[in-house]
């Protein structure tokens, strides 16, 4: 486990700012929550056996005291390292991005199986869309209760949805909360 | 009887005249001089004096005139003799009463006073005159007061007259002085006369009298004002009459050759006649519209005219004046064109459209010209306008059948090279006819006054994209030029109207004609909005819109207004707005700000909107309980039906409501509620509790009080129930209804504002359950008569309790004033006593 050097660092932001934008900036400042200590400091970034984990400082500092090669996982995974050296969101930062998302897209309830199977969402399944999505942005994607189902990238502006066709593409899938299921011994 | 007055008196006066202008020395002169205080106050009196003097006249009969007038003489000498040498002892070396030739020094006093009265008298008939140019009339009040301001002319020559009685001084300059007034109104009544005929004889048979058209207009050019404003009011009247209901074509020259019917010559004579004259009175009138004198009835019948025949000739210069003046800093004159546009506007039947294209175009370039800073009355007329509801979808089927036309034609064609073949007679004959046809159908185009469908959505789509056109004009201006303000404003900054002026119209146009915006202007305008909103980009960070609070809440209502208008398109979740709501929330100020704007804003952005996700909901919810507590009872009672609403909408949310704060699992990453965050997203307020509430239920506005102990009850209340609750009580109507009820609590307030705490902690208790139930159930007239019922209850109580409190006070003071009485005999029943062991 160590903490991301810059080239690493610059990746992992450059994704995370995708979706978020500027709340960039509450991600890494927020205060955090977990650990025991009564100050349990900031929020870091730490890689381990190619993953990208996010965890409180104190959590950290106890995770030292495990060895390296039998600890498997500490704090919340957001992503992992492809063997071709690609940074990857993971499905588990879901949470992470729903609370600081930019643009966001509702599923009518009848495309959200759809979607959570892996694929695309289209026009025809879009129930809302925020205002001012522009396609190549990070887009979270919500049940019609505000259950974050997963994330992707916006195919096509807000303006171009308006005019789409109903089985055009407008959010190309990256990770769904099916991935729970289907994927999860790769998690 | 006046006149014969006037003309008998002054024969009477001259031959005191010569010795009184020998006998005026130096030194009386220096006197006047030194004493013109003394002088006005005198002829202030003497002009009341003369005045009763002259009322009484007209009662006495004419043969007792000349008496009356000696003796009246003779009294108002006296009189004069008297003041003056009730003024004069001040002075000390000039004492010239002594003599009988004392009164020539008096003489000078009057000159003077004289000199004052007819400058006096001839700046009242500036002012009468003035006043006619400012304040428009219609014809019969313009007639009186002309018969008002002739009968003081008239008082006024006769009060001149009897200072000649009696005085005797400047004799001749006053009397020529009289004859001209005199001569003039002689003049005056000639000329007004005449117009009336001419006017009369026109209206009764206008074809055979159609050349006293130019004698009318030759009256116009008069040097009385009057005559002209008259003239000018009678050719109005004559034409708005004579005027037919088709547009008048001059005969070209080859029909002038053709040998025609006398009817037909008589009726082109009467025609070219009539145009022309109408001609020559409306360039008189734009001519008379550069003078100040005339400016405001020259538009005034501009403005009659363009409402009454917008069909006819000249119509175009009509427009551009009427534009012209539409946002003239004269407020009658505005008024006046913006409701003839307004006219012109609803009564497209009159013109078919085609003036209504006139004058968008033309405001729309004098918003252009002007820079944007014009009256916003000049961009509201454009919400009078009226369009076709399929304007919008009905386009791309045109096109279909000018492509369907177009086919049809080829097939045509080819018929007829078909025919060709057949024989080249019968073609030219199929030409001939064709062409006449051709021409026939174009002439009666040109006569009728119904367009068909096509022209029509022609020049709607043209007037259409104007008005839009200008709207976005005037949002990208506001936008650009909101930093660098240009101080020196003529309109806006005399109007004392914020930066800017066309703002607030133009929100309003787009809100109402949303529906019409092509989707393709969506983005652009959505972006317009944003910004001025108040949200700036990252990049560039500057608070450059300085739009007031109200406004930028405008701007917010109505990107909604316009997104819910196209919601078939898509439905876009507009956060940035949301997020712009929130802040403004706590910019708000009850009194610099419009409540009815915020309210409208909850209601259109809250609570009409149908889904908001869980967190945002929340943030609202909390910034609203918090906004309810800090402000007004009406503002406070918007934002609470907002809340009931939001809570109702989302169970979720109703963990608020619970006790124990952290909101458990729901609160998302944001574990600690921060009530500075300006993105509701990130406000953790799911972590709060809404404790608000409970201070509120202790409201001293019963409703409120009510309100927020029916929310706080939510909290156990079934999810599946929550349909069957959801009240019908707008925000917007919230508000208003707790306003009237402010205005009306104001005077009770103002009344027993010295013990509030006492009577509100017993009165209002009583009323409170009634109240709940009362706000709960639907608004009926029962229900209002209920509420006000109580609230007169209330008063009543009020009332009672104040005299109950006096005589308690009464009583009380009476008992304590016994006490001391009490106590103070038994000191002296004590010292008494001491005095007595003493002794």
């Amino acid at each position: 486990m160590r903490p991301l050097d810059e080239k690493e660092t610059t990746a992992v932001f450059e994704k995370l700012f995708k979706f978020t934008g500027p709340n960039l900036k509450h991600i890494v400042e927020r205060p955090a929550t977990e650990g025991p200590d009564e100050a349990p400091g900031r929020y870091c970034f730490r890689l381990h056996k190619n993953r990208v984990y996010y965890t409180s400082e104190s959590i950290i500092r106890r995770a030292t005291n495990i060895s390296r090669d039998r600890l498997v996982s500490v704090g919340t995974c957001i992503g992992k390292y492809t063997n071709s050296g690609i940074f990857r969101l993971t499905i588990q930062s879901l949470d992470l991005l729903a609370a600081h998302a930019r643009h966001k897209v509702w599923l009518k309830p009848t495309a959200e199986l759809s979607f959570l199977y892996g694929n695309a969402v289209l026009k025809g399944g879009l129930a809302r869309i925020t205002d001012n999505t522009h396609a190549g942005d990070g887009v979270v994607v919500y049940s019609m209760s505000d259950v974050p189902l997963g994330f992707g990238v916006a195919a096509r502006s807000t303006q171009d949805c308006r005019k789409a066709d109903t089985n055009a593409i407008v959010v190309n899938h990256q990770a769904d909360v099916g991935e729970y299921l289907r994927n999860e011994e790769e998690l | 009887m006046g006149k014969k007055k006037k003309v008998i008196l002054p024969p009477q006066l001259p031959p005191d005249i010569p010795d009184e202008e020998i006998e005026v020395s130096e030194e009386d002169l220096d006197f006047v001089n030194k004493n013109i205080e003394y002088a006005g106050f005198l002829t202030k009196l003497d002009a009341n004096l003369i005045n009763r003097h002259v009322t009484r006249v007209a009662d006495y009969k004419e043969d007792e005139l000349e008496a009356l007038y000696e003796k009246k003489k003779k009294k108002a000498s006296l009189k004069k003799s008297k003041e003056e040498e009730g003024l004069q002892v001040d002075r000390v070396d000039a004492l010239p009463i002594k003599t009988l030739e004392g009164e020539l020094c008096y003489r000078t006093v009057e000159e003077s006073n004289i000199a004052h009265k007819e400058s006096g008298s001839a700046s009242e008939v500036k002012d009468t005159d003035s006043d006619k140019g400012l304040v428009k009339l219609t014809k019969a009040e313009r007639r009186q007061k002309l018969k008002k301001s002739k009968k003081e002319a008239k008082r006024q020559a006769k009060e001149e007259v009897k200072e000649t009685v009696a005085e005797g001084g400047l004799h001749s300059d006053v009397l020529a002085k009289v004859e001209e007034d005199l001569s003039a109104q002689d003049l005056f009544a000639r000329k007004k006369i005449k117009l009336a005929e001419v006017g009369m004889a026109l209206l009764e048979d206008p074809e055979s009298n159609i050349k006293s058209l130019k004698e009318l207009l030759h009256i116009c050019i008069d040097e009385d004002h009057n005559i002209i404003k008259l003239g000018l009011m009678s050719l109005l009247a004559v034409f708005k009459d004579i005027i037919p209901g088709y547009r008048i074509r001059l005969p070209t020259e080859k029909e002038l050759e053709m040998k025609v019917s006398k009817d037909v010559l008589k009726t082109r004579f009467y025609e070219s006649t009539l145009l022309s004259s109408y001609k020559a009175y409306l360039l008189k009138l734009m001519a008379f519209e550069k003078d100040p004198s005339f400016h405001c009835i020259a538009v005034r019948c501009m403005c009659i005219l363009l409402d009454a025949v917008p069909h006819f000739n000249f119509r175009e210069n009509l427009v551009a004046a009427v534009v012209r003046n539409i946002s003239s800093s004269d407020d009658v004159v505005r008024k006046l064109c913006c409701e003839t546009i307004r006219s012109v506007f609803t009564n497209e039947g009159k013109h078919g459209g085609q003036v209504t294209f006139e004058a968008v175009r033309l405001i729309a370039e004098l918003v252009k010209a002007h820079d944007c800073q014009l009256h916003p009355d000049s961009i509201e007329v454009f919400l009078s306008l009226v369009f076709d509801e399929d304007l919008g979808k009905s386009e791309p089927k045109e096109e279909k059948k000018e492509k369907l036309s177009k086919k049809k034609k080829r097939k045509q064609h080819l018929e007829q090279s078909n025919q060709l073949l057949v024989s080249e007679g019968k073609r030219r004959k199929h030409e001939l006819m064709s062409k006449t046809r051709e021409e026939l159908s174009a002439d009666l185009k040109s006569v009728s006054f119904a367009p068909d469908s096509d022209e029509r959505r022609r020049t709607q789509s043209e007037i259409l994209s104007a008005v839009f056109g200008t709207y976005f004009r005037i949002l990208k201006h506001c936008m650009n030029t909101s930093f660098q303000r240009p101080m020196l404003n003529d309109i806006s900054s005399s109007i004392g109207l914020g930066h800017h002026p066309l703002l607030g119209p133009c929100l309003l146009g787009l809100g109402k004609f949303s529906h019409l915006i092509d989707l393709d202007f969506m983005g652009d305008l959505m972006h317009c909005l944003k910004k001025l909103a108040g949200h700036s980009d990252s990049d560039n960070d500057n608070p450059s819109v300085s739009l007031t609070v109200s406004e930028k809440l405008q701007c917010c209502i109505v990107a909604f207004r316009v997104m819910r208008n196209n919601l078939d398109a898509l439905n876009v979740d507009l956060q940035e707005f949301f997020v712009q709501l929130y802040n403004l929330l706590l910019e708000y100020r009850p009194f610099r700000d419009r409540g009815d704007v915020l309210a409208e804003a909850l209601k259109t952005m809250l609570w009409e909107g149908k889904q908001h996700d869980m967190h945002r909901a929340a943030a609202f919810v909390k910034r609203l309980a918090t906004f309810a507590l800090s402000f007004g009872s009406s503002e406070g009672m918007a934002a609470l039906v907002t809340l009931k609403y939001l809570l109702l909408r989302n169970s979720k949310c109703r963990s608020l409501l619970e006790n124990d704060p952290g909101g458990g699992s729901l609160s998302g990453l944001v574990v600690k509620y921060k009530a500075d965050a300006t993105d509701p997203h990130l406000s953790g307020a799911l972590a709060s509790v809404l404790w608000e509430l409970s201070l509120l239920s202790k409201h001293y506005n019963p409703s409120i009080s009510g309100m927020a102990s029916s929310i706080s009850s939510m909290a156990s209340m079934n999810p599946l129930q929550t349909q069957a609750y959801l009240s019908t009580v707008s925000p917007l109507k919230a508000f208003e209804d707790l306003t009237i009820e402010r205005e009306l609590l104001k005077a009770v307030n103002r009344k027993s504002s010295f013990n509030k705490k006492g009577k509100r902690g017993s009165d209002f208790v009583i009323t409170d359950a009634e109240k709940v139930r009362s706000l709960e159930s639907e608004m009926d007239e029962d229900v209002i008569e209920s509420k006000f019922e109580e609230h007169f209850i209330v008063l009543r109580d009020i009332e009672e309790n104040e005299k109950l409190r006096l005589e308690l006070n009464k009583t009380s003071s009476a008992l304590r004033l016994y006490e001391e009485y009490k106590q103070q005999r038994k000191l002296k029943q004590k010292r008494k006593q001491k005095q007595q062991n003493g002794g």
